[in-house]
């Protein structure tokens, strides 16, 4: 599958994973001292920040794999930064991305407009959320207090990961850095959105 | 002894550790997640040399986010039957519920121990390569990631960079959180557009400079798996099973 990608594509993927590593930095003190207050349900309604990075890679380069590859590295970057959620990050991170591609298999990836974007950002979601359901014990919680979780989370995915994967790529693809990736090439027949 | 995590191979603990969380994840018992953090915290303090105050510092997040699972399981628990033990503002909680909510509330704290444990007695770049030479991820992955890792300095100074250029020509001012949420836009693209062209200009080095990405036999600085990393392997996976065992004798 890598024989196909050219090496800046990756590094890219990469940098993008750490552009985003900073970010969710930032974004973690907020979920943390909610955590305390309000349990596990305060990551839910940011838990699309973690998915962003699958979705405007794709939509950048365009070819198979590049949800799951910018999740997962950015998840091994994370873990190499001394994160504390550990190499449980390296898992989940492969298990949103996986989520987020199969959207894109879905559509066979010709289409990239914003509804299949927020299609992935809505699998990327239901993907983490059926994994973490296994490994944080949910199943220990009232149904109706996990579909609540449930439910911030797709609105989460579809919302902060697919509107917002959209309206980054479309301002990073006007600042004209894009020219030599997928993204900045002329529709081909039926292509497209 | 007291160094021995640290030199044990990045895969094997990376896939010990990783056993080890999916296997507590089938355990609703108080008693498997305890005892498996108080096993996992003695293999720390006795095989491991590390700053503890920084270590107390990364699990507080942690402590309170395991509190918060206690109460929201308490409050929220499935209804599974059982005796009411007690009751609290109109909750009544069952003896089931008490025990879920103080296994989920340790799982949180054996993971969060297990965590900084590969954290705390890992080197990063030791693990991108091992990754590369035991579990056989391809080197373009693992140098590009590599990359990224060696980025991070540039890319933080240039997140100050851009905020203070912004604040001499007066965007910025955020004075509400929605502001400041709609506002990373800002910050992000230039930052994104910033790392595009870092990334092919470091391609073009690496390239240029005969990187290829083919898989290779043998490696400048070779990883190796020894006997070592079976005897800890087993020492966990000993430690694992003792609270798996437990926790069903004590849970009964």
């Amino acid at each position: 599958m890598l024989k196909s990608w050219k090496l800046k594509e990756i590094v890219l993927m990469s940098l993008f994973g750490v552009v985003f590593g900073i970010v969710y930095l930032v974004a973690i003190h907020f979920g943390n001292i909610w955590a305390g207050l309000i349990g596990p349900i305060a990551y839910e309604w940011m838990f699309g920040i973690w998915f962003i990075v699958s979705i405007l890679s794709m939509a950048i380069i365009r070819k198979p794999g590049a949800a799951v590859l910018p999740e997962s590295i950015a998840a091994i970057i994370e873990v190499m930064l001394g994160n504390a959620v550990g190499p449980r990050l390296i898992l989940s991170g492969v298990i949103q991305g996986l989520g987020a591609e199969a959207a894109f298999a879905a559509t066979r990836y010709r289409h990239f407009n914003l509804a299949v974007m927020m299609l992935a950002g809505a699998g990327a979601a239901v993907f983490s959320f059926v994994y973490g359901y296994f490994v944080s014990g949910y199943a220990a919680l009232d149904p109706s207090f996990v579909l609540l979780m449930f439910t911030l989370r797709m609105l989460s995915g579809a919302i902060i990961a697919g509107i917002g994967g959209k309206y980054l790529a479309d301002g990073l693809l006007a600042t004209g850095a894009l020219r030599g990736y997928a993204i900045s090439r002329p529709k081909q027949g039926g292509a497209g959105a | 002894m007291s160094r021995l995590l640290h030199d044990m191979n990045p895969s094997v603990k990376f896939i010990i550790v990783t056993v080890s969380m999916l296997t507590l994840a089938f355990f609703f018992n108080p008693w498997t997640p305890l005892l498996f953090w108080l096993g996992i915290l003695a293999l720390q303090v006795t095989m491991s040399r590390i700053n503890w105050k920084l270590w107390a510092l990364m699990m507080l997040p942690f402590t309170l986010g395991a509190v918060g699972y206690l109460w929201t399981t308490l409050v929220f628990g499935a209804d599974t039957g059982g005796e009411v033990i007690g009751s609290f503002a109109g909750i009544q909680v069952t003896d089931e519920q008490w025990a879920h909510a103080w296994s989920l509330t340790f799982r949180v704290m054996a993971f969060s121990t297990l965590s900084l444990l590969f954290a705390f007695t890992t080197n990063p770049v030791t693990f991108v390569m091992s990754l590369m030479q035991q579990l056989k991820i391809s080197p373009k992955i693992a140098y590009g990631t590599m990359v990224g890792y060696q980025f991070l300095p540039v890319l933080k100074d240039e997140l100050t960079q851009i905020r203070q250029a912004q604040r001499l020509r007066g965007v910025g001012q955020d004075r509400h959180w929605w502001h400041r949420i709609a506002g990373t836009r800002r910050l992000l693209i230039p930052m994104l557009a910033g790392a595009v062209r870092k990334a092919e200009r470091t391609a073009f080095a690496m390239e240029a400079r005969g990187f290829t990405g083919e898989r290779r036999e043998e490696f400048y600085r070779p990883v190796k798996v020894s006997g070592l990393d079976y005897v800890l392997a087993g020492v966990f996976l000993v430690v694992l099973a003792a609270s798996c065992a437990g926790g069903l004798v004590l849970g009964n």
